[in-house]
């Protein structure tokens, strides 16, 4: 399977510490990656001048198998790339397409041995372009034998194989696309479609011409059916000779090859920035609701302060006639009272999801308040007796009671 | 906002303020029981007329009412199957975490995509004038949300297939 890097970080890790070692280090090990590319890394404290890498990646072609597994083209471009320090053994280890014998003495010091280990451990990637270079540096050969068109299926996973077909000028490649969920092919298929837009406009004519369809195109007519049984339909990139021109051919191949990885990545991120943005939405609601507290305490505190405003003109009236200190013990515990009822109030409303749009019923509260301070006016005992003043508290002081009009009022 | 939402919204506003006329009512069955008689629907004498208010055939509502409580279900459009897909996913969201909003119904009715379970004791609590807000201002936002999301996704898609197609030039 390729990947967007290269190079495998594991294998050059590996590497490098083998080659910044000061002393032989022994050692043994087997290195997987994506469920199919397999190293095994091989060195010895007796040998340290002969370091072993087999490699063993699933081969593109599967109807063009060597018998020792590699093309003479990938063979030689393993050689190009690595430098005098790697040399190619044959035949390859048992279970392995291609073994190398590293001499690491031989790598030069300084910044270019970071790049010459680079590019070993980037030699999967080698073998896996390979075969499709060469596929595509054909483009424009004039071979009529029989069976060119014939899809090629290059399977390089087993869940994501492709085709290519050679057509006189260019090359088709096709991508059977398959997901498992439906919300992929959703995603997808919104890809697909910006892909074909975006490919057809003038700006982008350069590109490769890149169609899309529900259904297998004609080219792929006769292959077995459950190669053509898809969810998410075929998207064709159409590789023309200018496509694969010098350097053009290795980022052409390159890109081709993860397209299925640049997909499944794309519709990840997709899922991942839905995701995100509910959550954000869903914060944003929840905002929106526990606005209304803050307007409740508002409400609250306006009601608390007619009420204070009630009581206070109460007192002036009170201290008109007359200042008892008793009552003005009431009225601070009162006030404090009500300061905690605002400070627990508040508390409430700031617990998260709870109490958003709790309000008290305005009515109950004002008669509950009324009800208390005339009980507390009630209870008040006066040392001094004033001839007239029950009758004058009667008459005066007392707060009327309010009537529901679903009550009866008991006419006097 | 266009004129045939201002319209739908302030229909189901209106009937929502006439509905939410709720009060305590015991079970009829279970003594010392209390439920929402709109979804025990035991006694057919406790239950309103149903109210179905549509927009198009994509878009309605329903508004079924007891005597003690009052379902609100909706059903948001769906032009495609993007928007299928991101309706989905955000009411399943959202009903996952219905505790946040108190009045939500964890399961839509049948046919809706988002339900409201109102009953006496949440107007109780809560302020009937600010329920019927909260609810209008949920569908519309559910309508706003739904489409930036697409055009979200679609400007993330073209931007990919952009960089995608880079690669080549």
């Amino acid at each position: 399977m390729a990947c967007f890097e290269r190079v495998s970080p594991a294998l050059k890790e590996i590497l490098l510490k083998l080659y910044h070692a000061e002393k032989p280090v022994e050692i043994d090990h087997h290195l997987y990656e994506f469920g199919c590319v397999e190293y095994h890394v091989q060195s010895s404290a007796a040998d340290p001048q002969n370091n072993y890498l087999s490699i063993s990646t699933p081969l593109l072609s599967q109807g063009a198998l060597l018998s020792c597994g590699l093309s003479s083209y990938t063979t030689q471009m393993v050689k190009q790339v690595c430098s005098d320090a790697v040399e190619i053994v044959e035949p390859a280890k048992e279970g392995y397409q291609l073994t190398l014998k590293l001499n690491l003495a031989k790598i030069p010091r300084g910044k270019d041995s970071y790049k010459v280990i680079t590019q070993i451990s980037s030699v999967q990637a080698v073998i896996l372009c390979s075969q499709l270079k060469e596929m595509l540096r054909n483009v424009n050969s004039q071979d009529t034998s029989q069976g060119m068109n014939k899809p090629i299926k290059l399977v390089y996973h087993p869940r994501e194989p492709f085709y290519v077909i050679r057509q006189p000028q260019k090359i088709t490649a096709v991508f059977p696309m398959r997901f498992k969920e439906h919300s992929d092919v959703i995603i997808a298929t919104a890809f697909f479609q910006e892909l074909m837009d975006v490919g057809s406009s003038e700006k982008w004519a350069k590109a490769p011409p890149c169609t899309w369809s529900p259904i297998p195109p004609p080219e792929l007519r006769g292959e077995p059916l459950e190669d053509l049984s898809t969810n998410g339909g075929f998207v064709s990139f159409d590789i023309s000779s200018r496509h694969v021109e010098g350097k053009k051919l290795d980022k052409t191949v390159w890109s081709l090859l993860n397209f299925y990885a640049y997909v499944k990545k794309h519709v990840k991120g997709t899922r991942g920035f839905i995701q995100r943005r509910m959550q954000k939405r869903l914060e944003s609601l929840v905002e929106v609701l526990n606005k209304n507290p803050k307007h409740k305490i508002d409400n609250q505190r306006a009601l608390q302060f007619s009420f204070l405003a009630i009581e206070k003109l109460t007192v002036l009236h009170f201290d008109f006639c007359f200042s008892s200190p008793a009552l003005q013990t009431v009225l601070h515990k009162e006030k404090l009272e009500e300061n905690e009822d605002v400070r627990k109030f508040k508390a409430h409303a700031e617990c998260r999801y709870v109490g958003k749009l709790v309000g008290l019923s305005k009515p109950k509260n004002f008669k509950r308040r009324c009800r208390d301070l005339t009980r507390k006016i009630m209870q008040i005992h006066f040392r001094i007796k004033i001839h007239g003043f029950r009758r004058f508290h009667r008459r005066w002081l007392t707060i009327p009671k309010f009537s529901s009009p679903l009550r009866y009022t008991k006419l006097e | 906002m266009a004129t045939s939402l201002r319209l739908y919204l302030t229909c189901i506003r209106n009937t929502l303020e006439a509905s939410l006329c709720l009060q305590n009512f015991p079970c009829q069955e279970v003594e010392r029981h209390n439920k929402p008689e709109v979804e025990m629907k035991t006694s057919p004498e406790l239950l309103l007329n149903s109210i179905l208010i549509c927009r198009n055939e994509a878009e309605k509502c329903l508004i079924e009412t007891s005597i003690n409580s009052l379902r609100i279900s909706l059903k948001v459009k769906q032009a495609d199957e993007l928007e299928n897909i991101l309706t989905k996913k955000f009411l399943r969201f959202l009903s996952m975490r219905a505790e946040a909003f108190q009045v939500l119904r964890r399961k839509p009715v049948q046919g809706y995509d988002i339900s409201f379970l109102i009953t006496n004791f949440h107007c109780e609590e809560m302020q009937k004038r600010k329920l019927i807000d909260f609810i209008v201002q949920f569908m519309e936002d559910i309508e706003k949300e739904i489409s930036e999301l697409k055009m979200s996704v679609n400007t993330r898609g073209r931007l990919v297939a952009t960089e995608f197609l880079k690669q080549f030039i």
